[in-house]
C-alpha cells in the first residue's frame, strides 16, 4: 500500500504539474482541496490545475473549500494501475451504494471544477513508490 | 474510394400524446428488428459500432432512434416552460410508437442503462408486441443520480455530466472509447440527462413488480463488472425475480459497454442475439 506521507504527495504533485492535460482543463480551477488519506491529511491547493502548495500541518485554522475523505485502504485501490470495480473513481467511491468516501464542505465547487480534479486525481495512479 | 459506412439516418414523424415528434434513428442491416436505446442525457451514437457490425446486421436490422430532446430529436412544443422529468410511462409508451409507426414487426429492444430499465416496463406492458428483449445494466432500482448538481446554472452542465459517468467504464475499455462516450455526454441539452434520471432513479422503482412480469418473451440481463450504479449484484438480484430471465455478468467492462468497448461487449452479444429467432 502506498505510505500516502508528504513524499508521496509531492510526488504526485510533480505528476500533476507536469502534465500539459491537467494545465488545460483546470485552466480555472483555483480551489484549497483537503485530501484525506485514513490517518494522512493534506490542503492542497490547485492553482489554474496546477498543485501549488501542499499542507501537511493540518490544525484547526486549515482552510479549505472541500475535502475528500477516505481510509488509506479505500485510496490503496484507487491508486492501483488498474483500480478494482467500486474504487476506480471518486463518484464511484461516493455513490449513495457505496459510501467508501465522504465529499463535504462547498461541494458546488468540486462540481464545477470535476473534470480537472478528477484528471489530476488518475495520476496519482503513475505515482512511484 | 469514398469510406462511407452502411448506416444511414432518417427522421420519422411520430404521433403521440397529442404532439409530433419528429425523431431521428439511424439503420443498418436486414432481418428481426434490434431496435437499440441510449443511455441516460446522451443519443444514439452510443451504437455506431452494432450498427457497423456485418455479424450483427446480416441478421439483424438494426436501428438507434434519439430520445425526443436527445441527439437530433428535437424536443416538444413549449419545453422551455417546465423541468423535464422522464416518466417511465412516457418512455415505454413512446418507445411502442417508435417501432409502431416503422411499421417493425415483433421487434427485440436492445437499451442500456435507462434503456435498459425500461425493458423491464416493455416487459410487463407489452409481453405480446415483442420477439425479446435485451436489458444492458439493468435492475429493478437504480438510486441516487437524480442530483441537482447535473443541471446547475454555476456549473458546465458538458463537463460535470460527462465527468460524472466516466468513472462507470473499465479501466479495461479503451481509453480513446471512453473519452468518446465522455465526449457524447458532454453534448446533452441543459437539465436532459438529469430529467432522464428522474426516470432512471425515481420514477423507475420496480421493486414490487418484477414477479408480475409474464415470462412469455426472454429477457436477457447484461451487466459489467464495473458498473457501480447498477452492479452486478443488483442486476443478478433483479434477473432471479424475472420469469424467463438470463443473467449475464460482463468482465472488464462498466456501464457503457456498447460504445466504451465493442469487442469486448460483442463476445457476449453475439451468443445472446444467435438465441434471438
Amino acid at each position: 500500500m502506498p505510505a500516502f506521507d508528504v513524499r508521496w504527495v509531492e510526488r504526485w504533485q510533480n505528476m500533476v504539474n507536469q502534465d500539459s492535460v491537467a494545465r488545460l482543463l483546470g485552466r480555472h480551477f483555483n480551489a484549497d482541496v483537503m485530501l484525506e488519506f485514513g490517518p494522512h491529511a493534506y490542503v492542497v491547493s490547485f492553482e489554474h490545475g496546477a498543485i501549488g502548495r501542499v499542507q501537511h500541518e493540518i490544525g484547526p485554522e486549515s482552510a479549505y473549500q472541500f475535502a475528500l475523505r477516505a481510509p488509506a485502504e479505500t485510496w490503496a485501490k484507487f491508486v492501483q494501475p488498474v483500480p478494482p470495480p467500486m474504487y476506480n473513481d471518486i463518484i464511484a467511491m461516493s455513490h449513495t451504494l457505496h459510501g467508501r468516501l465522504k465529499i463535504e464542505g462547498d461541494v458546488k465547487v468540486m462540481w464545477q471544477n470535476l473534470r480537472a480534479l478528477a484528471w489530476a486525481l488518475d495520476l496519482m495512479r503513475a505515482v512511484k513508490e | 474510394m469514398a469510406k462511407i459506412e452502411p448506416v444511414t439516418g432518417h427522421y420519422v414523424h411520430v404521433p403521440f400524446e397529442g404532439e409530433e415528434y419528429r425523431i431521428f434513428y439511424e439503420e443498418s442491416g436486414h432481418g428481426i428488428p434490434l431496435v437499440c436505446l441510449h443511455t441516460a442525457g446522451t443519443d444514439s451514437r452510443e451504437w455506431r459500432h452494432q450498427l457497423n457490425d456485418p455479424e450483427i446486421s446480416e441478421r439483424f436490422h438494426v436501428i438507434a432512434f434519439d430520445l425526443p430532446r436527445h441527439g437530433k430529436s428535437i424536443p416538444p412544443k413549449g419545453w422551455w416552460k417546465e423541468e423535464y422529468k422522464l416518466t417511465a410511462k412516457f418512455y415505454a409508451d413512446l418507445v411502442v410508437a417508435f417501432c409502431r409507426e416503422l411499421g417493425l414487426e415483433r421487434p427485440v429492444v436492445m437499451g442500456s442503462s435507462m434503456g435498459g430499465n425500461i425493458c423491464l416496463h416493455l416487459a410487463q406492458r407489452y409481453s405480446d408486441y415483442f420477439r425479446a428483449l435485451i436489458a444492458i445494466e439493468a435492475c429493478d432500482y437504480s438510486p441516487g443520480w437524480w442530483l441537482d448538481w447535473l443541471w446547475h446554472a454555476q456549473i458546465h452542465g458538458g463537463e460535470a455530466c460527462a465527468t460524472a459517468i466516466n468513472g462507470l467504464m473499465a479501466p479495461q475499455s479503451p481509453f480513446e472509447y471512453r473519452q468518446e462516450t465522455w465526449w457524447y455526454y458532454s453534448q446533452g441539452g441543459p437539465g436532459i440527462f438529469k430529467g432522464d434520471l428522474y426516470f432512471y432513479s425515481v420514477d423507475h422503482d420496480f421493486r414490487e413488480d418484477c414477479e408480475k412480469i409474464s415470462g412469455k418473451i426472454p429477457i436477457f440481463f447484461m451487466t459489467g463488472v464495473y458498473d457501480f450504479a447498477c452492479t452486478p449484484e443488483m442486476t443478478q438480484k433483479t434477473a432471479k425475480k424475472v420469469r424467463n430471465a438470463e443473467c449475464i455478468i460482463m468482465e472488464d467492462i462498466g456501464h457503457f459497454p456498447m460504445s466504451e468497448n465493442p469487442v469486448t461487449f460483442k463476445k457476449y452479444l453475439m451468443p445472446v442475439l444467435h438465441k434471438i429467432k
